[in-house]
């Protein structure tokens, strides 16, 4: 009975712990959601912080999607996204099955280089003079080509591959599966999990591109999403130097957050199911 | 180079090449697996490549020739909506590719890597410590030859701003022609009125009202929730303070009865913040003062915070800022002031003389392109005719956003489509017209603000000597006033503070680089 009521308080702790941490979490977000659908007075009148809307427009989601360049970024950052993910998992598997297999020649080799990248990087010029001489400078593949495959993430699939039962592959090859079969009939199937957690790992870096953008590409009708929208946010922190400048308002910025992060908000959930089983380096998992 | 290094860059780049072409190679696999359109849109939507092949081909002189001007900004419309644009292509036959950075330090990223790899821009703005150090890399183009094909440009800037572009006396930048203040004080008249007090003359009015305006609760709620002044950090707040005892701000250099003085070591300096410490310590100065940053402290004055602010009449008199402050209270009344009288006389803090709002540079690799350079110069030179680009990259369009009465330029209410016109405005404008033309409301704020007067600095003409970590030294010169102006160290401890900064920052360095170079410039030898 003591044990019980033990079990009871820790029980309730833990749950009060959770519901904090969560409310933390949700806060900002709410904050975020609010502002950006409140009149701007409103949300001075109301000394600048608003929980619960009171008044609601969308005038600001309306501006932002007809007299800005959002829309325009919002296909660049969508054809990022889907192309460049599907690059990637198809590129980070095809390297990472073969390095899976014991008997791949060489292969302690090829992991060595690969580990070698995670360490020690070419440096930003080096980068960039490579992206410009294959003729990237300018196109939407300086934002997917250069990080085809993140190191890390190969490792990550090789070694859920290796967890692979090695007597299925057996069985495989009696019944007269040749290399290719294995892979895409009884591998991929099975990897669905890691495919998927490695994948949203991708999505989302392609989806918070930013950095690539800013240095390979200067055409403005190419920016993606984060560009964008940094540029409205970093206009409210500058003093006026230039009287024609215009700074939009709080709703405004907000409201480009939200467009900014709503996608990958939403797309999340789904996949977070593949978490439990999909992400492991070493040790055991379930 | 070296042939020896030649050999392994070479050597590297190579590998590098074969891993690309495997690495691109393998995303075309990727693509066409994934769907085709992507990869025709990407195409379509590069002119570098279908460009970069063709220009040899043709040897027309009259051919459309592609010209790429990066530099900060923001509010740049798409290329398919951007008037300007189409305008200067027209003019010029060139196919203009301006990009615009939000963040500076994006900016000087994408200006390091593409110096340093040789991808130049064909223009591209800078900053003076950038300038020196790009000319003597070599990386500019000299543009001292070749001034008799700029002459529109330096009629348009004037003689003083075209030595501002030059290092060591010859000339590798164009500087944007000066600009005017727009800073003043702000009050509300009417927290003024229902207080029945005055508009403040003098620092100890100002004081006063601060301290009416913090604690007899001038917007009548009952409750104590407001204060006098806000602003920008410390030198933001009291930048007139500091005038009043005839101080420049913190750092600044400037001629004083004919002597070359230094801020921190005026003698009136500790003067000046010993009174701002007396009116810190009544508590009518905004608390968050220092940690005001961005345009923090005009959203206090919009919620109706505070009730004196050292702003820029566009955060403040500017049509959507109006609403922002009516939507809060309606009756809210803000009137610029004259900057209050001290012991110095009244000065509105200090402007810089020695800056430009912008210069341009043209890298040096463009001398041996004569045609691309040619229509750089035209660009600069159009964009400076008074009677034609200027116009447009000032006002937009003639017929369709501005009209000509006689010589007078009136704005259309079509306007608004091109308030980005500014980005182009490569080599400056008439600043007083311009605003005055452009922002009509504002006209009487505008002439208020640039009629003040100010203690005139010289900080834009002085090359930081090597060795001395400009950061370093601002950083520690704006911790030190904030504690000595809120008590926390005392003032008696002020020429303690002064040699650190000589001895720890290097302070020495600049203050006899700035001695030597503006009396070289001819700046304090009355």
């Amino acid at each position: 009975m003591v044990k019980g009521l033990e079990d009871r308080l820790f029980n309730v702790f833990v749950y009060a712990v959770l519901v904090f941490c969560a409310l933390l979490a949700i806060f900002p977000i709410l904050y975020v959601v609010s502002v950006s659908i409140t009149p701007f007075g409103e949300v001075l009148r109301n000394g600048g912080f608003i929980l619960i809307p009171r008044d609601v427009t969308f005038s600001a989601y309306k501006t932002l999607l007809t007299q800005s360049n959002l829309p325009q970024a919002f296909k660049i950052t969508v054809l990022i996204t889907v192309v460049g993910t599907a690059v990637n998992l198809i590129l980070t598997g095809l390297m990472a099955y073969p390095l899976s297999r014991k008997n791949l020649p060489g292969r302690r080799i090829f992991l060595l280089m690969i580990v070698f990248t995670l360490i020690f990087s070419g440096g930003l010029i080096p980068t960039y003079l490579i992206v410009k001489s294959v003729g990237l400078i300018d196109s939407i593949w300086a934002m997917i080509l250069p990080n085809a495959i993140w190191s890390f993430n190969v490792l990550i699939m090789k070694s859920f591959f290796e967890g692979l039962p090695e007597e299925l592959f057996e069985s495989a090859r009696i019944d007269g599966a040749k290399e290719f079969r294995i892979l895409f009939q009884i591998v991929t199937p099975l990897s669905i999990p890691v495919i998927m957690t490695i994948g949203l790992f991708y999505l989302v870096g392609h989806w918070n591109e930013f950095f690539q953008a800013i240095f390979y590409v200067t055409d403005r009708t190419l920016f993606p999403l984060q560009v964008i929208v940094r540029e409205i946010l970093m206009q409210s922190q500058q003093t006026l130097e230039n009287a024609d400048n215009i700074t939009p308002t709080q709703t405004l910025q907000m409201a480009a957050v939200m467009i900014a992060s709503l996608p990958v908000l939403v797309v999340y959930p789904f996949i977070q199911k593949y978490f439990t089983k999909g992400m492991l380096l070493g040790s055991i998992k379930g | 180079m070296s042939s020896n290094s030649i050999k392994r860059a070479s050597a590297l780049l190579t590998s590098f090449a074969l891993l690309g072409a495997v690495v691109s190679g393998c995303g075309n696999g990727g693509n066409s697996e994934a769907s085709s359109p992507p990869a025709s849109s990407s195409s379509a939507s590069n002119p570098a490549s279908t460009e970069a092949a063709s220009p040899s081909a043709s040897a027309n002189p009259e051919k459309k020739i592609k010209l790429e001007v990066i530099e900060t900004g923001n509010n740049l419309p798409p290329p398919d909506q951007d008037i300007i644009k189409k305008e200067l292509d027209k003019a010029l036959n060139v196919d203009f590719n301006l990009t615009v950075y939000a963040s500076g330090d994006d900016y000087k990223n994408q200006l390091n890597v593409r110096m340093a790899s040789g991808n130049f821009p064909d223009l591209f703005a800078l900053d003076r410590q950038q300038l020196i150090e790009f000319s003597k890399q070599g990386l500019l183009l000299d543009l001292t030859p070749y001034m008799d094909r700029l002459k529109q440009v330096s009629t348009f800037i004037g003689e003083e701003n075209v030595k501002k572009g030059a290092v060591g006396g010859k000339v590798y930048a164009i500087s944007k022609s000066s600009q005017i203040p727009y800073n003043t004080y702000f009050i509300r008249k009417d927290w003024l009125d229902s207080l029945n007090l005055e508009v403040p003359k003098t620092i100890e009015d100002l004081k006063t009202v601060a301290a009416a305006f913090t604690n007899d609760d001038p917007d009548k709620n009952g409750k104590k929730d407001t204060f006098g002044l806000t602003g920008a950090e410390l030198n933001g707040a009291f930048a007139p303070v500091f005038g009043a005892f005839g101080v420049g701000s913190p750092g600044s250099v400037y001629e004083k009865d004919g002597k070359l003085v230094n801020a921190l070591y005026d003698p009136a300096m500790k003067d000046a913040l010993a009174f701002i410490k007396d009116m810190i310590a009544t508590g009518s100065v905004d608390p968050e003062l220092l940690a005001n940053t961005a345009m923090q402290h005009q959203e206090k004055a919009f919620k109706g915070q505070a009730g004196i602010i050292w702003i820029d009449w566009p955060n403040m008199t500017k049509e959507n800022m109006i609403e922002q402050i009516k939507a809060v209270n309606p009756k809210a009344e803000w009137i610029q002031i004259e900057p209050p009288a001290g012991p110095a006389g009244k000065f509105d803090g200090s402007w810089e003389i020695g800056n430009t709002p912008g210069r341009y540079a043209i890298p040096k690799a463009l001398e041996k392109d004569p045609e691309k350079l040619q229509r750089v110069f035209d660009l600069l030179n159009y964009v400076s005719d008074p009677k034609t680009g200027s116009l447009l990259v000032q006002f937009g369009v003639e017929g369709m956003h501005f009209t000509k009465d006689g010589d007078k330029i009136v704005m259309t209410d079509k306007a608004g489509e091109v308030g980005y016109s500014w980005l182009y405005q490569f080599t400056g404008r008439p600043e007083m017209s311009y605003l005055q033309t452009k922002f009509v409301p504002q006209a009487e704020f505008i002439k208020f603000a640039g009629d003040q007067p100010r203690i005139q600095t010289l900080n834009g003409f002085v090359d930081l000597p090597e060795g001395y970590v400009a950061s370093d030294a601002d950083r520690y010169i704006k911790e030190e006033l904030a504690k000595f102006a809120y008590g926390q160290r005392d003032l008696g401890e002020y020429d303690k503070f002064l040699k650190t900064l000589e001895t720890t920052m290097k302070y020495k360095l600049f203050m006899d680089a700035a001695q030597e170079q503006l009396t070289a410039l001819g700046y304090g030898n009355k």
